[in-house]
């Protein structure tokens, strides 16, 4: 196919655009974590930082509590993954292959679970728990993460599960497989991407919550990283370098998991968003 | 229903077999001497900046040693604090002593929150004077410890106002006008830092006027901001605000104006003592040119009026080490200790005779000549909801700031002010 | 669609077996009818965790929206019941009715700039060649990696009135009276920051699965179609549209519900200021009841929240529940 000089250019100038647009906010949030005082506020903005300085970094791992909060922050949003991951797997073949009375109902009830705003009924989380005597421990943060992420893992694991071809398992059965090994051997594997990138959307739910943890853990051994992040602005004011180094390192995480799972989730994603 | 009042009741005689067994507890700590406090620590909520960390050291230092038990300070922002301190108080752990805010004293009080203090009034507080404790009684009952109040004063650059020219501090309220303007005019530092919801002072204003910010109707508080005594407030405050670069819709502590000072290019602002603190502490350069002056009031011989900010001293009804918490009031609310609070961030003791530790401090002294005209937002319990964000006085001085006039904004917030004012309780 | 095609009931006898015990089938053996409870079996846990952990929270909710419930209560553990008051006075309040107008109108106008700039860029990467495509998708999965919390504080930066960015580009720009501007001064400027940022964060999910869902399309309908003389807009509109469109729906399904429920965006960037201007339902409900201590009254407004956004999306509802009538 052949195209006009046009034709050529202006996608690649619109990609070219779009990329800067989309990086810029990311950009500047590690450049400015990296900037002396006097760039951050400078008059006419350093948009490439020479003076490097890890002082705002300092200043930011340097609150107190620091690395309890990620513990915490790690802990919570790793179990509520994995446990999802685990119910939700069970649910989602189910839901894919098998074929019972109400399950359109199961369906429907996930999907209306989904739409739960759970800002908006963190007194009632609050007041449940704290009449469990469960206050300040992360128990409660995991189950409630956990459930918060738990029907979009099965929606969207549903997706990848019918989307394994079916004879793949049989075979495995003829082979003598039982339909748990079946299960184990053939299926989970090509699983993987799917698991993937459910697990991040799960990620990055738990990572970033925020409401709930404020009511919950008033104790700073039971905090979270965002408590943390939204803390720093009242502390350090228009102390944008902390600022932002905090947000910087509260992000990480987050990107470094993209970069690593992307390719393999993305491939598998439309498997799963396609078969609503 | 009736199945859920059997589990109130249940519940209802659970807690109360529970707190049986707190009092049993304690009783039994208290046979047992001071010792019996050993191993027990007690939790202590203070505001951001309200005590230097050097006062609860010592604090702590005197209360171990004379109790053998420990006491963990907890430093809390007033951002958000309401919401907090309402939950925790409603837990099985409750903070066992915490500060609260004098306007915000009442509505706690009437919640059943706060334990009674009377006998606390009655040893340690017989000579807390009236005007502080004013705040800590409800309904006749003791609920609160007064601890400190403080007033606004203006914190100033020497250097730059030197630079401008301007030997004297100012005495009248134009005088302060016309050396704000000078500055502007031959240096480049911005005459004042004022953000636009720095309401405290506004209610300062506001007491200088003779105004009232509520009013009664019937057996109802609403609100009088359309009041003609409230606009005139608001314009003096428009008029200085006009000289700064702060953001209208932000008020003093977004950024801490301390630290804007800092950076040494700000005349001035309004701010308490210890606010200086803040800024020394991001800028130690900064301190050879603090300078401390009392608010000029219209005429040279009546101060501003000014918000009498302060705050009180409270031990949760919930809390299970009552004696306890009762003892940590006694060490932390000493002559000693309050005279050497006093001393350090220049704030008002609760006894008249503490108050010459304020000798020598230049904040205080800047500030006293102002605290006789000073007042506070209406202590009824009704006016905690108003503090809530968002603060509708607050939403009134921006309305005015981006162009209203007093009487149009007074109308915008009226309803949500009046909505506040009777809330359910 | 996915094919729901049945299987024998073959292979040896599995607890988790047998899928197709239906009704009606010749012959039940044991281990078919033990079969039947399998899908149950395995739904067990999500539904319980449903029911413990939503449900129940749910069910707080309602009886919580039933009550008088202020600080003394909070505090005191009292049960005051005061019927319908705070349905009554939240439906009969004006401020109510134009929180809601405002929350739909926001969805709406986020969605379609989501829905709009996501498929066009989706398509755009169809398009680019393999390096250009790389670079745009890693642009694309930074900003979606960006965890909201940390966007939002970098978004504000990026807006700040003194120092930030974006004063100082449309100052250089010619737009003078922006040097100082106050993003968070007016309730369109609020808005518009924040709108930026949603559509920011959210058109990586939509470019990037509907690029994908591109490369599924077989190549065969595009050749059959410019078999029969299709030029571009027509097989895009007959081949690359009809495949999408399930995509599209279920993607816009979830769009609506993330942005009507973006409470960290627009609480954090402005608290829902100036004037409570940009307060959507979620934030109304949050200021009202805890910001307020009126939690009664918040546990009222989150049903209605509730009701409402099955409201917005019951359109999609319905048609999944004919989709999985269909197949069944």
């Amino acid at each position: 196919m052949k195209r006009s000089l046009f034709g050529r250019v202006w996608p690649n100038a619109t990609a070219v655009v779009l990329f800067i647009g989309l990086v810029f906010p990311v950009y500047w949030m590690f450049s400015t974590s990296l900037k002396p005082r006097g760039d951050i506020l400078a008059e006419n903005p350093v948009w490439f930082p020479t003076d490097i300085t890890f002082e705002h970094f300092r200043t930011a791992t340097g609150a107190d509590h620091f690395w309890t909060y990620v513990t915490n922050s790690l802990t919570v949003t790793v179990l509520a993954v994995v446990f999802s991951l685990i119910i939700a797997l069970a649910g989602s073949f189910a839901l894919a292959r098998m074929r019972f009375k109400g399950r359109r109902g199961f369906i429907i009830g996930f999907m209306l679970a989904q739409m739960a705003p759970w800002e908006v009924m963190v007194i009632a989380m609050y007041m449940i728990v704290r009449d469990a005597s469960m206050l300040n421990s992360l128990v409660p943060l995991t189950l409630f993460y956990m459930m918060m992420i738990l029907p979009f893992t099965i929606l969207t694991l549903r997706g990848f599960v019918a989307a394994v071809p079916k004879e793949l398992e049989e075979s495995a059965m003829v082979d003598g497989c039982t339909r748990v090994q079946a299960f184990r051997r053939v299926i989970l594997p090509l699983l993987a991407p799917g698991l993937m990138s459910t697990s991040l959307f799960g990620f990055i739910t738990a990572w970033n919550e925020f409401a709930l943890v404020l009511v919950l853990n008033k104790d700073a051994e039971a905090k979270t990283l965002p408590l943390w992040l939204s803390s720093f602005q009242t502390q350090f004011g228009d102390d944008w370098g902390a600022t932002m180094a905090a947000s910087s390192l509260f992000a990480i995480p987050i990107l470094i998991l993209f970069v690593f799972l992307q390719r393999k989730a993305v491939s598998g994603l439309t498997a799963g968003a396609v078969k609503g | 229903m009736k199945r859920k009042l059997i589990a109130a009741i249940g519940i209802a005689g659970m807690m109360v077999s529970v707190a049986a067994c707190g009092g049993d507890s304690d009783d039994g700590g208290k046979k047992a001497g001071a010792d019996g406090y050993a191993g027990e620590t007690l939790t202590v909520w203070v505001m951001d900046g309200s005590s230097p960390d050097q006062w609860q050291k010592d604090v702590a230092a005197e209360f171990e040693s004379k109790t053998k038990a420990k006491v963990k300070f907890e430093v809390q922002t007033w951002n958000g604090i309401q919401q907090k301190l309402t939950t925790a108080l409603s837990e099985e752990n409750p903070p066992d002593v915490f500060e609260i805010g004098n306007t915000q004293t009442p509505a706690y009080a009437k919640t059943g929150g706060l334990a009674d203090l009377a006998d606390l009034k009655s040893t340690l507080g017989q000579d807390w004077s009236e005007s502080l404790n004013e705040s800590a009684v409800f309904d006749g009952k003791q609920y609160a410890a007064p601890w400190f109040v403080v007033n606004r004063v203006v914190v100033y650059n020497k250097k730059v106002w030197a630079d401008a020219g301007i030997k004297d501090t100012p005495k009248t309220r134009d005088e302060f006008y016309d050396d704000l303007k000078t500055i502007g005019e031959k240096t480049d530092a911005e005459p004042i830092y004022l953000p636009g919801q720095n309401w405290y002072h506004f209610v300062g204003l506001a007491i200088g006027e003779g105004a009232e910010l509520v009013k009664k109707d019937g057996d109802k508080y609403v609100s009088n901001l359309a009041d003609p005594k409230v606009a005139a407030a608001m314009e003096t405050y428009q008029k200085f605000q006009s000289l700064s670069k702060a953001p209208k819709d932000k008020d003093e502590a977004t950024p801490q104006q301390g630290e804007v000072f800092a950076k040494g290019n700000v005349a001035a602002f309004i701010g308490m003592g210890w606010e200086a603190g803040i800024a020394i502490e991001a800028n130690p350069a900064i301190e050879k040119d603090l300078g401390y002056f009392t608010i000029p009031g219209e005429t040279a011989d009546k101060p501003e009026g000014v918000f009498l900010g302060g705050s009180n001293l409270a031990v949760a009804a919930g809390s299970k080490k009552q004696d306890l918490a009762k003892e940590f009031l006694k060490i932390a609310l000493s002559d000693k200790n309050e005279g050497a609070l006093a001393k350090a961030n220049g704030v008002i003791p609760n006894k008249d005779a503490l108050q010459s530790n304020l000798k020598g401090n230049a904040a205080a002294e800047a500030a006293a000549p102002a605290a006789a005209g000073g007042g506070t937002t209406p202590l009824i319990p009704e006016w905690a909801a108003v503090e809530n964000p968002p603060n509708p006085v607050k939403t009134y001085m921006t309305a005015v700031l981006n162009g209203k006039s007093p009487a149009e904004a007074a109308e915008q917030v009226e309803e949500e002010f009046n909505k506040r004012l009777s809330q359910e309780q | 669609m996915t094919v729901q095609t049945e299987r024998p009931p073959s292979g040896p006898a599995d607890v988790r077996k047998a899928d197709d015990g239906g009704a009606g089938r010749p012959k039940p053996t044991a281990a078919s009818r033990a079969g039947a409870f399998a899908p149950y079996l395995l739904l067990l846990p999500a539904c319980a965790a449903t029911v413990l952990l939503l449900g129940w929270p749910l069910l707080k909710d309602l009886l919580l929206s039933f009550q008088n419930l202020n600080m003394a209560q909070l505090i005191q553990h009292v049960t005051e019941w005061n019927g319908i008051e705070n349905y009554e006075e939240t439906l009969t309040s004006e401020q109510f009715w134009r929180v809601t107008l405002r929350s739909i109108l926001f969805t709406a106008a986020n969605v379609v700039l989501i829905m709009i700039g996501g498929t066009l860029i989706g398509l755009l990467l169809a398009r680019l060649g393999r390096r250009m495509r790389f670079t745009l998708l890693i642009g694309l999965v930074l900003a979606w990696a960006m965890p909201v919390v940390a966007a939002t504080t970098v978004y504000q930066w990026l807006f700040a009135q003194r120092f930030g960015v974006v004063n100082w580009v449309l100052d250089k720009l010619g737009w003078h009276s922006m040097a100082d501007y106050s993003w968070t001064s007016s309730q369109m400027s609020t808005f518009f920051v924040v709108t930026v940022l949603i559509v920011w964060m959210s058109i990586p999910f939509v470019a990037i699965n509907l690029y994908a869902a591109t490369t599924t399309i077989p190549n065969e309908l595009y050749e059959a179609a410019s078999l029969d003389g299709a030029g571009v807009w027509r097989s895009f509109t007959t081949v690359t549209m009809p495949f999408l469109r399930p995509f599209l729906y279920a993607t816009t399904f979830l769009e609506i519900i993330w942005v009507f429920k973006a409470f960290v965006q627009v609480y954090t960037f402005n608290e829902g200021g100036p004037d409570r201007l940009t307060e959507i339902l979620p934030v109304y409900a949050y200021v009202e009841g805890v910001g307020n201590q009126h939690y009664g009254m918040g546990a009222a407004i989150a049903v209605l929240t509730i009701l409402i956004l099955l409201g917005l999306t019951s359109y999609y509802l319905r048609i999944v529940l004919k989709q999985e009538e269909d197949e069944l």
